[in-house]
């Protein structure tokens, strides 16, 4: 009989595990929506503060902005891991490593991209964005920064080993991200002239679904050639 | 409209790009015998010449 | 044993891809360069001027080979990186990142002239047609493999992490097609940008066709260059590289 421990229990150890590290930290879990922020004040800075110049532009503003701090916070996403030796046991362990990479961009996703989507509707106000384009933002951005996390972890995974590797992830990482952005802050633009966005919600959507399926096994061979 | 600077122009990028794409691989190759050469004339120096652990 | 699956196994061995590489390199070349010859001379002066754009659409001739190589380079580079990745066979490891630099530079002429060519049709030099976009972003990610190809010291690795890179990137160059493309759409109000290619006379074809040969060419003889750079430096303290050397072997 297998004494590996069941794909749940692991799932469960290794949330706990992570919850338990950034309860530890929990100040950091701020700092993906004060960057997020601090975009949407450079723009508003860049583009003079008239209402409509700053409504035109909000969903897209909004969208890049969340974007930008998604790809920071990638860096968090395996390094402690790499630098503990934590990654080589996951290589070794009796789980798929798919397994522990899905779940461990799960955890980071809902501690660093969720509340940035929670803290969306305050930026919004600072943009003015018209309260009807609202809800479908938040659509895009529910469906959209999940998927951006899974295609992140396959460009962390694939930097794991690099001490100076900040600029490079992002450049590797843009053009991946470049159709959810266009997707995600194309539906609001639709959406907002009246035109059927649907769509391209069906296309994050999809994209979502492949991405929980290919991203971790992508991320996890990544992880391989790094550390081997 | 004349379209005679912009003609030239193109095929000028074009034999440009390809002038480098012929050039730097040719470059490489140059490079690494140039290493290895030095390094057969420093492993035959170190192998003439012993040091002061093998006199 | 079947002679070619038997020379697939040799080309396997650095030595024997080296010489293959340095013999056949030139005349990879200088097919390319007689069909480049040709097929330049046909579109500059043969062909007569479009109805409608007059002689700038000879930039076509150009252009689209460029465009279509860009494409096909990309491919044949996530082909080999899969091979690599499934069979670890190292050759064809060096086959995908030589393709990198040669697919890059296709790509900067196939922005650089599209850009040329909008100037006078649509009177800027940048446009977010669609086309464009997809190869600038295609050029991003040529430029990713290759950076990240040079960020990691041991080459076997380095080989395999940026293939990788260039498997997701195949993967989903076709999403951001589509997505620019319906992004694109969503902006209407400008009138559609054609290049002109819709319906070609047959008299236009051949510098076409020739020019589409001779980039092929000219790309085997920069991969064959490229890989052999990149054989020599993966094999730096092996013997048969010294012997190489010393032995006054043309480059």
């Amino acid at each position: 009989m297998s004494t590996a421990p069941s794909l749940l229990q692991t799932a469960r150890a290794l949330i706990t595990r992570d919850v338990q590290l950034l309860w530890r930290r929990r100040g950091d879990a701020l700092q993906p929506a004060l960057f997020a922020m601090l975009v949407v004040v450079l723009f508003a800075l860049g583009l003079g503060t008239a209402p409509q110049a700053l409504s035109k532009v909000a969903p897209a503003v909004l969208w890049v902005a969340v974007l930008l701090a998604g790809l920071l916070s990638l860096d968090t996403l395996f390094r402690g891991d790499a630098e503990d030796g934590s990654l080589e046991q996951w290589i070794l362990a009796p789980v798929p490593l798919a397994w522990l990479v899905l779940v461990r961009v799960l955890t980071h996703w809902a501690t660093t991209a969720l509340p940035l989507v929670l803290v969306t509707p305050l930026l919004g106000e600072m943009l003015h964005l018209p309260r009807s384009d609202l809800p479908m933002l938040l659509a895009t951005l529910a469906l959209g920064t999940p998927l951006l996390s899974l295609l992140g972890a396959v460009v962390a995974a694939l930097t794991v080993g690099m001490r100076r590797s900040g600029i490079l992830v992002a450049l590797l990482a843009l053009p991946l991200y470049v159709p959810v952005l266009v997707f995600g802050a194309g539906a609001v633009t639709a959406s907002a002239q009246g035109l059927d966005a649907s769509g391209a919600l069906l296309w994050l959507a999809a994209g979502l679904l492949l991405s929980l399926l290919l991203a971790p096994l992508a991320a996890a061979a990544a992880i391989r050639i790094a550390l081997t | 409209m004349s379209y005679l600077e912009y003609v030239i122009g193109a095929y000028a990028v074009f034999a440009a790009v390809l002038a480098w794409d012929f050039i730097a691989p040719r470059l490489q190759v140059r490079r690494e015998l140039r290493a290895a050469r030095l390094r057969v004339a420093r492993d035959s120096r170190r192998n003439a010449a012993p040091t002061d652990l093998e006199r | 044993m079947n002679p070619l699956v038997r020379w697939f196994h040799q080309l396997g061995s650095p030595p024997y891809f080296d010489r293959f590489a340095a013999r056949w390199t030139p005349w990879c070349y200088l097919a390319a360069l007689v069909l480049f010859g040709v097929g330049l001379w046909q579109a500059l002066f043969v062909v007569p001027a479009d109805y409608q754009q007059g002689d700038s659409f000879r930039i076509l001739y150009i252009h689209v080979p460029s465009a279509w190589m860009s494409m096909f380079v990309f491919g044949l580079m996530a082909f080999y990186a899969a091979i690599a990745l499934v069979w670890r066979i190292k050759l064809c490891e060096i086959l995908a990142m030589a393709c990198a630099p040669t697919g890059a530079a296709f790509t900067v002429i196939t922005l650089a002239t599209g850009s040329i060519w909008g100037k006078p049709m649509w009177g800027t030099w940048w446009d977010w047609d669609p086309r464009l976009t997809t190869e600038l972003i295609l050029l991003f990610l040529y430029l990713g493999v290759m950076g990240l190809y040079g960020a990691i010291d041991d080459r076997r690795s380095a080989a395999r992490a940026a293939g990788l890179l260039a498997i997701v990137g195949v993967a989903l160059l076709p999403v951001i097609r589509y997505s620019v493309v319906w992004w694109n759409s969503l902006h209407q109000g400008q009138t559609i940008r054609v290049f002109g290619e819709s319906s070609m006379d047959d008299s236009m074809l051949l510098p076409l066709v020739l020019m589409v040969i001779a980039t092929k060419f000219w790309f085997a003889g920069s991969l064959l260059a490229r890989a052999r750079a990149d054989n020599l430096h993966r094999e730096a303290g092996k013997a048969w590289v010294a012997k190489l050397a010393s032995d006054g072997a043309a480059p």
